[in-house]
């Protein structure tokens, strides 16, 4: 090691490179440190809770190991081996639990509480405390998603240092001083951020627990099974812990290149909805009152009977959240065993990125990036808006040229946008061109999947460049994967059959999309495959259920391009859609496996190059580069043009719709999120608010073509005019533009 | 009364000087003129040759700090002088008097210290509770800025909220910053990454007023006042049972038996003396016969096994019940820990308890240890030196005393029987018995939703 540090450390001396963190040494050297307070994740150390006493030679006060880095020819002596630091250590676990209630046998964290096991470990066996413990009101609802317990708590601050430092949310403080020192939010309003229920898992104590899991487990009867969050593109490891067959908690798996071990509240507390009740536990099939229960065997042959009447006419709508290998079930089905190669996906990534592909991660360490899009990052990939605070924290310059943008363009000007950064006389285009950790991020819709994302990075000069990167957000978890798979069951040009004599509706997305539900108006027949009652009221003739993400067996690609395994963490309640995928397809000469490890393997024949699911691992890999292949050009010049919104005085505003983070068919689901979902509200710019004699908070009516709601406004500086935004599920079925006027 | 020579205080004959005009009549703005003309480094230079230390407590040497904050060519982040005008240790109130008094001396000795560590900045934190001090130092800057005499340096003056902690220098700092008032750990220290993460010198207010005499006179002029080691004069703030308790300017190496006696007036109401502690709260109590001994300089005190600190002298007659003391001292630090670090937000807690039990007549030999224990526990271990000093003060207490602990505890009761009295010395106990904290839980547990 070239700039290693020699560092002895209870007699046993190691070498690691200069700057490494004492804790982290002493781990190389098989020496535990024992931490609360320190996690390099959260920044700088603190040196809080003094957990960490060591004695160094040559320093006469024992030293808090974790604010302490290797340096060359350093002795450190730790509790194994100096009388002082054992003292020490053991002195601060008695202070620790002066006013700990010790009240394990009642607290979640029982059986996996750091306090528990260090106290083991390290500290006294007794107490020689004799007033009163110091008490209070217990448990605060810090949020209906998080209970504290300030008792419990032992002020490592590692929770608000997340709030602050980590997702820059400020909302979790400290407050009061010394020992009356607690945790709390301002004005006991909720803690309502996006990444809040990492601080359960941050917390050393029982101190913050999930409403959710509280009082549901033991640590000694649950199971933890890893696999990959399936709710966005990004594709965070995680851990579902389950019992008795149920999920119940689900937490991070930390992949250092995806999600630096942090979760949002979306992929940790959304899991409720595998048991929501209005889930499709049998096929449905429409009859006079109605959908109706019927057999499975009743079912597929009904589904025969409706594939083979529209042959040549059916058309698949894909959620691009299956999995590779359902999207390829459905394939062998429909374009190997029907040859019906008719489908829509919505937002499709394009495969002309893999020249730029880099972990996410790599935005982190960036030093310029540029968003282009005009939906906010975190409602589309949340996990890529920690990567991007990180890079502002470390001085990198973050640009967002959209509708809200700190380059403000109209709606839809994100194609026009990367033109113009590719213009050699473009400042930014220049320092783009010139900088070695440069990431374009593509946060809406349209571009043709990352294509023109991908043109640009090209033109910009990204391809040797390994700092440099670039990312396509899509709207669903796997649309790569799905079309990719979809693609490779068979070979067949599509038809865009009319009118469509069938319409397959995989998954809950699609069933959920105004543009397949306006398909569905012109298809004779819908079968549709969701795990929701109330998405397949009143259109679908066949219902077949869903499995959730959570309950897959699989693979499944990420935003970077990054193959992932998803594991079955429970039983579904009902059967897998590759079971009866496979006993359908058989009846239409096409043979596919039910089971996904198999049809994994026939996959990856065809496209992964043969890759073994066991190769993937726990934690997978990205794959190199590739070289870069001009993407097809755009299909409809100008369609993806922006559409600059006329006139700025009263009249008309264009509608730009967004999908924020805590909505979708799984969060309608879930109580504890409620309080997380969009306000009922309509954002203006300043401008167009003014001169309506709107106001924050005012009441305002929004009218197109006949339709209207009443709708909260706010004033957002940030956006540009002529625009109003609106969460989609408020925005019902107002069109395109709509008229404004205080109600 | 002593007729030192006063250096702080020069000029004001007993009163205070808050008039621009008034101040340059007595020689006022010289030494800034001078500065102007002198190079940073001579300036530093001359600090270096005055050997003056720090006037905060930690008596660390002024000049050598500056040079510690790299050169701008070293670091291009801006640099700032943070001046501690967040007075708060028991017994300490000179440096109200020295704002009160010489507001634009001490602002001269910012503009000259700005310039000795090449800053354009200069933040002032001062007590919030120092409402008038803060006004005749608006005052004051105001009558600066109009005179033209600020040479492009910006000062600002800001109210702290009332923790003692926030004299220390890097919780001070988070708390200029926005942010809670807590230390942070060091290195790095202010000079390399202290305000903003930016080069910082941070000196209390009686150091950078003295700066302005010292370039005044010149550092070799000045240090032949005091003594070796504990050059210069000091604000001695005397307090406790004396007839004439204030501040006084003398120099270092000042006779503690002559400052109590003669410039105090002795002992009130002809009582005796019984204990002294000589640098404020958190300085090693030292008993009469110790102080008949010592001069008031660094050495001499350190010797004596106590400090020199912020110079507070406290003096205690013999109807003070030292278990009495330490449940107040104890107090204190229990009240004004910042909460950040174990030991400390703990162990002062627990030492209070334990003094108060044994004050009341409960407590055991067994206690008595446990005291001396916990006081271990905490000394040493702390993020930064409050929790210590409640240690080390309680554990004089006992050192020197213990006859009266041991009392408590075999007579079950306070020898004093209620004629014990902190008056003149510490506030009252029952000043902060109302402090806002947890109460008992008188419902049920809720499972929250």
């Amino acid at each position: 090691m070239s700039d290693g540090v020699k560092v002895t450390i209870d007699d046993r001396e190691i070498e690691v490179a200069k700057g490494t963190g004492l804790v982290e040494t002493a781990e190389a050297a098989g020496i535990e440190i024992p931490v609360f307070c320190y996690e390099p994740r959260l920044g700088p150390a603190v040196g809080a809770c003094r957990m960490c006493l060591v004695e160094v030679e040559g320093l006469p006060k024992l030293q808090a190991g974790c604010t302490l880095t290797a340096q060359d020819g350093m002795v450190v002596r730790t509790a194994a081996t100096s009388k002082r630091a054992a003292e020490g250590q053991h002195g601060t676990l008695e202070f620790i639990l002066v006013n700990h209630p010790l009240d394990c046998p009642v607290c979640d964290k029982g059986g996996e509480c750091p306090l528990q096991d260090l106290t083991f470990r390290y500290g006294p066996g007794s107490t020689r405390m004799t007033f009163a413990k110091l008490t209070f009101d217990k448990p605060i609802p810090v949020s209906p998603l998080i209970a504290l317990d300030r008792e419990r708590c032992i002020l490592c601050y590692r929770c608000t240092r997340f709030s602050s430092d980590v997702a820059e949310d400020d909302q979790l403080i400290a407050r009061n001083r010394g020992a009356y020192s607690e945790i709390a939010t301002f004005g006991e309003d909720p803690y309502r951020a996006p990444f809040s229920g990492n601080v359960i898992e941050l917390c050393p104590v029982g101190a913050l627990t999930s409403t959710q899991y509280r009082f549901e487990a033991r640590p000694w009867e649950i199971q933890d099974v890893p696999t990959v969050c399936g709710l966005c593109p990004a594709g965070c490891n995680i851990r579902a812990t389950t019992r008795e067959g149920a999920v119940k908690r689900v937490q991070s798996r930390n992949h250092p290149e995806i999600d630096g071990g942090w979760l949002c509240d979306k992929g940790r507390f959304t899991y409720p909805h595998l048991r929501a009740e209005d889930r499709v536990g049998e096929p449905l099939q429409r009859g006079p009152l109605g959908l109706e229960p019927v057999a499975w065997d009743a079912a597929l042959d009904r589904a025969e009977e409706l594939l083979r009447g529209a042959r040549g006419t059916i058309v698949t709508a894909l959620s691009g959240s299956e999995t590779n290998e359902i999207a390829y079930g459905l394939g062998v089905l429909l374009r190997r065993g029907l040859g019906a190669h008719s489908a829509v996906l919505d937002e499709s990534t394009s495969a002309a990125l893999d020249a730029f592909r880099a972990p996410l991660s790599t935005i982190g360490d960036a030093e310029l990036v540029v968003i282009v899009g005009d939906d906010d990052v975190v409602d589309r990939a949340p996990a890529v808006d920690l990567w991007l605070r990180k890079a502002r924290r470390g001085g990198a310059e973050i640009v967002t040229v959209g509708a809200r943008g700190s380059v403000p363009a109209p709606v839809g000007g994100a194609a026009d946008a990367l033109r113009e950064l590719t213009d050699p006389a473009h400042d930014l285009g220049k320092r783009l061109r010139t900088s070695e950790r440069a990431v374009l991020v593509w946060s809406g819709p349209g571009g043709g999947g990352g294509a023109r994302l991908a043109e640009a990075a090209h033109e910009l000069g990204f391809d040797g460049k390994p700092g440099c990167a670039a990312f396509h957000l899509p709207a669903t978890p796997n649309p790569r994967g799905v079309s990719e798979a979809w693609a490779a069951a068979a070979d067949g040009d599509e038809s865009d059959p009319e009118p469509i004599g069938l319409l397959v509706v995989s998954g809950d997305e699609a069933a959920g999309s105004p543009d397949v539900r306006a398909l569905a108006e012109q298809a004779e027949a819908v079968i549709a495959i969701t795990m929701f009652h109330s998405l397949a009221v009143g259109w679908a003739d066949l219902v077949l259920p869903a499995t959730a993400s959570l309950e897959r067996e699989g693979t499944s690609m990420n935003l970077e391009g990054r193959l992932q395994r998803l594991r079955r963490t429970v039983i579904s309640p009902v059967p897998d859609e590759l079971a009866w995928l496979s006993k359908l397809a058989a009846r239409f000469d096409a043979e596919l496996s039910p089971h996904a490890a198999v049809v994994f393997e026939e996959l990856s024949e065809r496209i992964y190059g043969g890759l073994r699911l066991e190769q993937l691992g726990e934690h997978a890999a990205l794959p190199a580069r590739a070289a870069y292949v001009a993407p097809e050009p755009s299909r409809a010049p100008g369609a993806e043009a922006a559409q600059r919104a006329e006139g700025h005085f009263v009249g008309t505003l264009r509608l730009l719709r967004y999908t924020p983070l805590f909505s979708g068919h799984q969060v309608e689901r879930v109580a504890e999120l409620q309080f997380q979902r969009p306000e009922e509200e309509i954002a203006l710019s300043s401008g167009d608010a003014g001169r309506r004699g709107i106001s924050t908070g005012d009441v305002v009516t929004v009218r197109s073509n006949g339709t209207s709601v009443e709708l909260r406004a706010r004033v957002d500086r940030k956006l540009v005019e002529g625009v109003a935004r609106v969460a989609d599920e408020h925005a019902a079925d107002l069109h395109a533009e709509v008229e404004v006027v205080k109600a | 009364m002593s007729s030192a020579p006063e250096v702080v205080f020069a000029g004001t004959d007993g009163g205070a000087i808050t008039d621009l005009a008034a101040y340059e009549a007595v020689g006022g703005l010289t030494a800034l003129r001078r500065a102007r003309e002198m190079t940073p480094d001579q300036i530093v230079a001359e600090l270096d040759a005055s050997s003056l230390r720090g006037r905060g407590g930690a008596f660390f040497p002024t000049g050598r700090k500056w040079s510690f904050v790299p050169k701008p060519d070293q670091n291009p982040r801006p640099h700032y002088l943070v001046v501690n005008a967040d007075e708060s240790e028991p017994g300490t109130f000179k440096d109200r008097e020295i704002m009160l008094r010489v507001p634009f001396r001490f602002l001269e000795g910012c503009l000259i210290a700005a310039r000795g560590i090449e800053s354009q900045h200069v933040f002032v934190y001062i007590r919030g509770e120092y409402e008038h001090e803060w006004e005749i130092l608006v005052s004051a800057l105001e009558q600066l800025r109009e005179a033209k005499l600020l040479g492009g340096v910006t000062i600002v003056l800001h109210r702290g909220a009332g923790a003692y902690i926030c004299g220390e220098e890097t919780a001070l700092l988070e708390s200029l910053e926005g942010r809670r008032g807590q230390p942070r750990t060091k290195p790095p220290f202010p000079a390399i990454a202290g305000l903003y993460a930016s080069p910082t010198a941070v000196n209390n207010v009686e150091s950078i007023t003295t700066v302005t005499p010292i370039i005044e006179m010149g550092g070799a002029e000045y240090a032949k006042l005091g003594v070796e080691d504990s050059t210069g004069t000091r604000v001695f703030s005397l307090s406790g049972n004396v007839v004439r308790p204030g501040n006084y300017e003398l120099p270092h190496g000042y006779p503690l038996r002559d400052l109590i006696h003669e410039v105090g007036g002795g002992i009130a109401d002809g009582r005796t003396l019984k204990a002294v502690i000589p640098g404020g709260s958190s300085t090693p109590i030292l008993t009469a016969s110790e102080a008949e001994k010592v001069t008031l300089d660094f050495d001499s005190l350190s010797k004596a096994g106590s400090a020199i600190g912020s110079a507070a002298v406290i003096v205690l007659d013999d109807r003070c019940c030292m278990v009495q003391l330490g449940v107040r001292v104890s107090q204190f630090y229990e009240h004004e820990s910042c909460g950040k670090c174990t030991p400390c937000r703990v162990g002062t807690r627990w030492l209070t308890h334990i003094l108060q039990k044994i004050e009341s007549g409960r407590g055991t030999h067994a206690d008595l240890d446990l005291l001396l224990d916990v006081g271990d526990r905490i000394n040493g271990t702390c993020l930064c030196p409050l929790g210590d000093s409640d240690a080390i003060a309680v554990a004089s207490y006992v050192a020197k005393f213990r006859e009266e602990f041991l009392q408590h505890i075999e007579e079950a009761s306070c020898p004093f029987h209620g004629a014990s009295s902190l008056d003149g010395i510490v506030a009252p106990t029952d000043v902060h018995e109302a402090h806002v904290g947890p109460h008992e839980i008188h419902r049920p547990l809720e499972v929250v939703a």
